[in-house]
């Protein structure tokens, strides 16, 4: 019973984890203005920024077989603050900046201050990328086609 | 917390410090015996900079790895799956890669030696000394060495026998390392040992 109760907390840890992860990696050049906050705790780098490609693979339907979809660049990062914890950066495209920024942030978001960088960092911008999502939404939906099937009285 | 808390940088330039390493790897190999040295590795808790490098620049996940109990530490298995992602397994006859150190009885029989259809899926041996001079002298023949090269690693004639065993093509390449040095002494390496004239 225990078992299952800490195996729960992890889980939840971890689905907060991607989330903050998921802002970050969609956060862009957006980081940049939180840098100073950032680096001003002492860091090292464990392993620095570097460029790679990674395979995205698909699948079609629940039953699909998975096919390779392509390759795509992402950038990673791990960083190491002074009390030890550490942080991963995962970020598409080849911006060595933004992937150390989100592996620094994601170091903090570990740490005793995880509130004071919930509430500064990463909930500013999820509203920000909901709302350019939602505005993303609402553009294309303005231009759907409604397909309706006339009645051709075939039955009568 | 704690496995990651053992985590330390690597490399300073991943690609072009293991590209180095790996044009030393080479050169060691093609003239076996010529010390090659590694400059600005780090060493990691019982590895010294050369074997360190050399894992850096030759391990990943296609290379199961051996370690031997006196180089097995928590800090080492955690920097080299975290830097390398290399699987570690427990029977060295499964390893691509086996990390040796010389201040333990060395036991090569488990080692792979491939198989004379397939003598490249032998194993590779990094075998670590203090020094790599002030042992016995022994003769080196074969190809890369003009004529005979005189070699002193301080091995037991057991160790050359052990090595011996294996008929070609099938055998065991090793590097033998030393603080930042190393020597390569690939499989078609003959060794031959000098008796010590007797005064």
């Amino acid at each position: 019973m225990t078992h299952s109760v800490s195996e729960g907390a992890g889980d939840a840890l971890l689905a907060r984890r991607q989330q903050w992860m998921k802002v970050l990696a969609g956060a862009g050049s957006r980081l940049t203005e939180y840098s100073d906050d950032l680096r001003r705790t002492e860091h090292r780098f464990i392993r620095p920024a570097e460029v790679g490609m990674v395979m995205v693979r698909g699948r079609t339907g629940a039953c699909g077989t998975p096919f390779n979809l392509g390759e795509m660049t992402v950038t990673r990062c791990v960083v190491q603050l002074v009390d030890g914890r550490h942080g991963h950066g995962y970020v598409a495209g080849r911006s060595t900046l933004h992937a150390e920024l989100a592996a620094l942030a994601d170091a903090h978001l570990q740490g005793d201050r995880h509130g004071h960088w919930m509430t500064s960092l990463i909930e500013p911008l999820q509203r920000e990328q909901e709302a350019r999502r939602a505005a993303k939404e609402a553009a294309s939906a303005a231009t759907k086609v409604e397909f309706v099937t006339m009645v051709r009285g075939e039955d009568e | 917390m704690s496995q990651a808390a053992l985590l330390k940088p690597a490399f300073t330039d991943t690609v072009h410090d293991a590209q180095q390493v790996f044009r030393r790897a080479l050169s060691a190999l093609s003239e076996p015996g010529l010390v090659q040295r590694v400059e600005g590795a780090p060493a990691m808790d019982r590895l010294s900079p050369a074997t360190y490098a050399l894992c850096l620049c030759l391990l990943d996940g296609d290379t199961p790895v051996w370690l031997s109990p006196a180089l097995d530490t928590p800090e080492l298995l955690a920097n080299l799956v975290f830097h390398c992602g290399c699987p570690i397994v427990s029977a060295p006859e499964q390893a691509a890669f086996a990390l040796l150190a010389g201040n333990e009885p060395i036991e090569l029989s488990p080692f792979n030696p491939g198989t004379d259809r397939d003598p490249d899926l032998s194993c590779t041996v990094l075998l670590q000394l203090d020094d790599l001079d002030g042992g016995q002298t022994t003769t080196w023949q074969g190809p890369g060495i003009n004529g005979t090269r005189a070699m002193r690693l301080p091995l037991p004639e057991a160790f050359w026998s052990q090595r011996a065993a294996h008929g070609f093509p099938k055998g065991l390449d090793f590097f033998i390392t030393a603080a930042d040095s190393f020597v390569g002494v690939p499989r078609s390496t003959r060794v031959i040992h000098v008796m010590q004239e007797v005064f």
